[in-house]
């Protein structure tokens, strides 16, 4: 039995752990493909320019959603302004959420969807939304959805869409450089093989390039899932620190496991905000351990298992 | 020269953490000051609503509450046996000219929205109680725990007490009525 804060302490150092691993594999990723590329065009400084210009396109594609990420999410969801008159819970539930949790009221946005679902955006709690469907607010009560706008609040509080921003551009720049690597090999002009010494290493380091090349990019995707699936607990657990209703997230989070009605609204790009993944698992729950790998999300019953030791 | 380099770099990172934590606990202790003030905005807020909300549902339920002491009359009457044709065509005359003014009887959703209000407004209240709190016990434990305590000590940041609760009494104990499983009388 542990309490929230220890809870929330676990949470932070496995989720600093996973983060930590995350960095150092991109590094080393990116310095294999980097040194490889550099033996490839046949100079010894390595590949810099290359990495230099992955991380400008990995950067700059990832800067604007990140800066524009409110406004972008929101037009691809096709979400309108919440009206304080007809959507009224949500907007007391926000506005009283806030008081206890100290953050600015967010904007409040809502999807037309029958599959409940809820999303939080922005890039730090002055600029943060938080989306919801209108079959949420229909399917739950006002403890429930407590639970669930307060989750979507601790992933504001906790700056974690900042933090998959900064994962998504190593992510992008690892992927890039994967690619292109196989582009250079396959279609640019080799070095004259005139050193025999030299040849030998680099074929070594070509090597190194080609495996990390294939693999970097799966496992550093996989990484970034997990790190996505740890903020999903942080925020399940801070959803509890705010509300102190372990009862109402739980409860919710078996209302929408239960609906199976995927969400029209959501795409790829967008599932990994949402508070349960908007694409429902087809086999019921009953998902293997190596397809879990891929999810965006905890499976929903580990989520209540967790949270009912908190209660 | 390397290590007077070394013992400057280490001095500044020291330096450097002992600011911050210092800006920990004065702003802590700001926030917690807004806080406070935020719970008496809520309280106020409570205080200028819940007369202002009572009088006005209570101006729509005499409303309704005529019709339905008419027809409690009538009933009365009906269950003795008697004639009470001429109270029900009162209380009917009366609801005629309600349902006319008010196609739906709305006492109903008036008194819902009450409820709703007064939940609201206590949320509130006890959310900006919550922050509070949760304020305190951050900076306390802060100012007991090491490394920060140094700091704490240094600067002299006292221990604050956040909600003032009573440590013992009854609020600690639980008596034999209180073991028993509620019942609701309506």
């Amino acid at each position: 039995m542990q309490n929230i804060y220890e809870v929330q302490q676990c949470n932070k150092i496995k989720s600093s752990l996973i983060t930590a691993l995350f960095f150092v594999f991109s590094v080393i990723a990116i310095y294999f493909m980097s040194q490889a590329f550099g033996y490839y065009n046949g100079y010894e400084v390595g590949g810099v320019g290359y990495v230099g210009i992955a991380l400008v396109f990995s950067g700059i594609s990832t800067f604007i959603s990140y800066y524009y990420s409110d406004k972008i999410v929101l037009t691809i969801s096709g979400a309108r302004l919440a009206n304080s008159k007809e959507h009224k819970l949500f907007a007391s539930v926000a506005e009283n959420l806030c008081i206890g949790a100290g953050l600015p009221k967010p904007k409040l946005y809502v999807i037309e969807d029958t599959a409940p679902n809820a999303f939080a955006t922005g890039r730090d709690p002055d600029h943060a939304v938080i989306c919801v469907t209108t079959g949420l607010l229909e399917k739950l009560n006002r403890t429930e959805l407590e639970g669930v706008i307060a989750h979507e609040l601790s992933h504001v509080k906790n700056y974690d869409i900042r933090l998959m921003s900064i994962v998504s551009v190593m992510v992008g720049l690892i992927a890039l450089l994967g690619d292109w690597f196989f582009r250079a090999r396959f279609f640019g002009g080799g070095r004259s093989r005139d050193n025999n010494n030299d040849n030998q290493l680099g074929a070594i380091i070509m090597v190194v390039g080609i495996i990390f090349a294939i693999l970097s990019p799966i496992i550093a995707t996989l990484i970034q899932l997990a790190i996505s699936r740890r903020r999903e607990f942080m925020a399940d657990a801070g959803s509890v620190q705010i509300t102190r209703q372990p009862a109402g997230l739980m409860s919710a989070l078996a209302k929408i496991s239960a609906d199976h009605e995927p969400l029209e609204a959501a795409n790829k790009a967008t599932a990994h905000l949402y508070i349960a993944n908007p694409f429902k698992d087809k086999a019921g729950g009953t998902i293997g351990w190596f397809a879990s790998l891929f999810n965006t999300h905890p499976p929903i019953t580990e989520r209540i298992s967790i949270l009912q030791k908190m209660a | 020269m390397n290590i007077f380099l070394i013992i400057l770099v280490a001095f500044v990172i020291l330096v450097g953490w002992v600011i911050s934590v210092y800006n920990f606990f004065v702003s802590s202790k700001a926030r917690i000051k807004a806080s406070i003030q935020e719970i008496g905005n809520q309280l106020k807020r409570q205080a200028d609503l819940i007369p202002n909300l009572e009088s006005s549902v209570k101006g729509y339920l005499t409303h309704e509450k005529g019709i339905l002491e008419m027809l409690s009359e009538a009933r009365k009457l009906i269950s003795k046996g008697q004639d009470a044709s001429k109270q029900i065509s009162d209380a009917l005359s009366g609801l005629k000219i309600v349902v006319e003014s008010n196609p739906e009887l709305k006492a109903n959703t008036v008194v819902e929205n009450l409820m709703n209000e007064l939940r609201d407004t206590s949320d509130k209240v006890m959310y900006s109680r919550r922050l509070m709190i949760d304020l305190t016990a951050d900076y306390n434990v802060k100012r007991v725990s090491v490394p920060s305590n140094i700091v704490a000590n240094m600067f002299k940041f006292d221990e604050l007490k956040g909600l003032e609760t009573a440590e013992v009494g009854e609020h600690l104990t639980v008596s034999a009525d209180e073991m028993k499983s509620p019942k609701v009388n309506l």
